[in-house]
């Protein structure tokens, strides 16, 4: 087993606790052992804490890095958001005076931040430390047919300098991830565009998700594959919204990947919480087995 | 626009104290090295979605100094959706979200935030995270098998962000 500290974040383990209980059950089956960072913070969020003051924002992100320091690992993120914090803030504290004006910080709570733990975005442990045909070799019911359109959303990919994930112009990463599972990626028109959440007014994201959800209505995808918690509840929620206010046919379920492999590895749709989705992806029970038992 | 930055005639008058605070920000001082190309424009977001939203012409306002264009009440600064395109296309590494984001550091120095940026701000300072915590998440998690939520030492946090005495300008 590899073992990485396991950071999080907010969103999934209070909003979407059936995200965090996939990746609990996935990656153990691809010899990854996520180890709990008891005492981690919000990471801070690189929308609205970092908007108010940089230097907090960096001092907070660095707490939460040092713990996985103090463990001596690197550490994995399940959010982009999360990623974009920690990521960035691991690559601005490489400059010794702003390093040295956080530790004066972290002095305060007897810590002190390195630099000595990476920080990876989940799909990055998949691709890099597992492998892609590991994780094929996981899927035990595989999702041949399934038209998974692909939303990588931004903090993922860029800037890609400091996330060193993918190429931002032509990523793969989710492409691959899709196809181990045995469904079929399809690449809409604006698979480029932003979900919108972080945007502080309402009619700008509204349009863009009514471009966005109508390129991915154009390819006939069943679900939208996606690996963000705020590009999910923007998808979810947020999509129901969008097809009001401009009404149209909007109805493609939004999955997070680590749950569509979980699901793909075998584990009941029922145990998933598809169910708590508003758009609910109901296509998968397609793939479920058929019991080989008569049901009571 | 650009006429604001003229005053007595053609002559253009910057307003360095504006940029002077600014650069005291985390990657505040970046829009020095901007050119004007444009480059972030062709796929900014909110460019293209709203006719207010100019990436160029921010940087260009910060160029001449024109704070009280941006550090106000309802400010432009808020339609960037933080996609970070700008950042991944400036040939100059001028990275204008980041200086967007310094100027936001800004206007919450002068106490103004949209509500919601308020709200999840003041959830964060009170209690280290973002989601406010309820026992109902608690029962979510346990039927899932999750344990209750790990707790956050709120008092380390809030000890993280009282700003140094001197020499800590942010």
């Amino acid at each position: 087993m590899k073992r990485f500290a396991f950071f999080p974040g907010c969103l999934i383990p209070a909003r979407y606790p059936a995200m965090e209980f996939a990746i609990r059950q996935v990656l153990p089956r691809l010899g990854i052992e996520p180890v709990d960072l008891p005492g981690a913070s919000c990471c801070p969020d690189p929308i609205y804490f970092k908007s108010k003051d940089k230097v907090s924002w960096l001092s907070v992100a660095a707490r939460n890095l040092a713990l996985a320091e103090a463990q001596g690992l690197d550490v994995f993120t399940n959010c982009s958001g999360c990623t974009a914090t920690l990521s960035e803030s691991y690559h601005l504290l490489k400059d010794d005076k702003l390093r040295a004006r956080v530790n004066e910080r972290l002095a305060r709570i007897g810590m002190e931040y390195r630099g000595t733990s990476r920080v990876r975005h989940i799909v990055t442990l998949l691709r890099d430390v597992a492998g892609y045909d590991t994780v094929a070799a996981t899927v035990t019911r595989p999702l041949t047919g399934l038209k998974v359109a692909i939303h990588y959303g931004c903090h993922l990919l860029k800037p890609s300098k400091i996330m060193q994930v993918d190429d931002p112009n032509n990523p793969t990463v989710m492409e691959e991830l899709v196809k181990a599972v045995g469904a079929e990626p399809v690449r809409h028109g604006n698979w480029y565009l932003c979900c919108g959440k972080a945007c502080q007014v309402e009619d700008l994201p509204a349009k863009m998700m009514r471009d966005l959800l109508a390129t991915v209505n154009e390819k006939q995808a069943d679900i939208l594959g996606l690996i963000c918690p705020t590009c999910f509840s923007q998808f979810d929620m947020g999509q129901l919204k969008v097809a009001k206010q401009f009404d149209e046919d909007f109805h493609t379920p939004a999955v997070y990947y680590l749950q569509l492999l979980a699901f793909a590895q075998g584990i009941p749709y029922d145990d998933l919480g598809f169910g708590d989705q508003r758009i609910k992806p109901e296509v998968l029970r397609n793939f479920e087995e058929v019991p080989a038992t008569t049901e009571s | 626009m650009a006429d604001n930055g003229k005053q007595n005639g053609d002559v253009v008058k910057v307003n360095f104290n504006f940029r002077r605070e600014l650069a005291r920000k985390v990657e505040g001082n970046l829009a020095n090295y901007c050119y004007q190309c444009g480059a972030c424009v062709g796929d900014c977001p909110a460019a293209y979605y709203s006719d207010e939203f100019n990436p160029r012409e921010i940087m260009l306002k910060v160029l001449y100094g024109l704070g009280d264009e941006l550090i106000r009440e309802d400010s432009v600064l808020w339609l960037c959706t933080n996609c970070y395109n700008c950042h991944e296309r400036c040939p100059q590494d001028v990275k204008p979200v980041e200086v967007i984001i310094s100027m936001k550091n800004m206007l919450a120095d002068a106490g103004i935030y949209p509500k919601g940026v308020d709200r999840v701000i003041a959830t964060f300072e009170s209690t280290g995270r973002t989601v406010p915590y309820s026992a109902s998440i608690d029962n979510r998690r346990a039927k899932f098998g999750l344990p209750p939520l790990s707790p956050v030492p709120v008092d380390e946090i809030k000890q993280l962000l009282e700003p140094a005495d001197k020499g800590d300008e942010s």
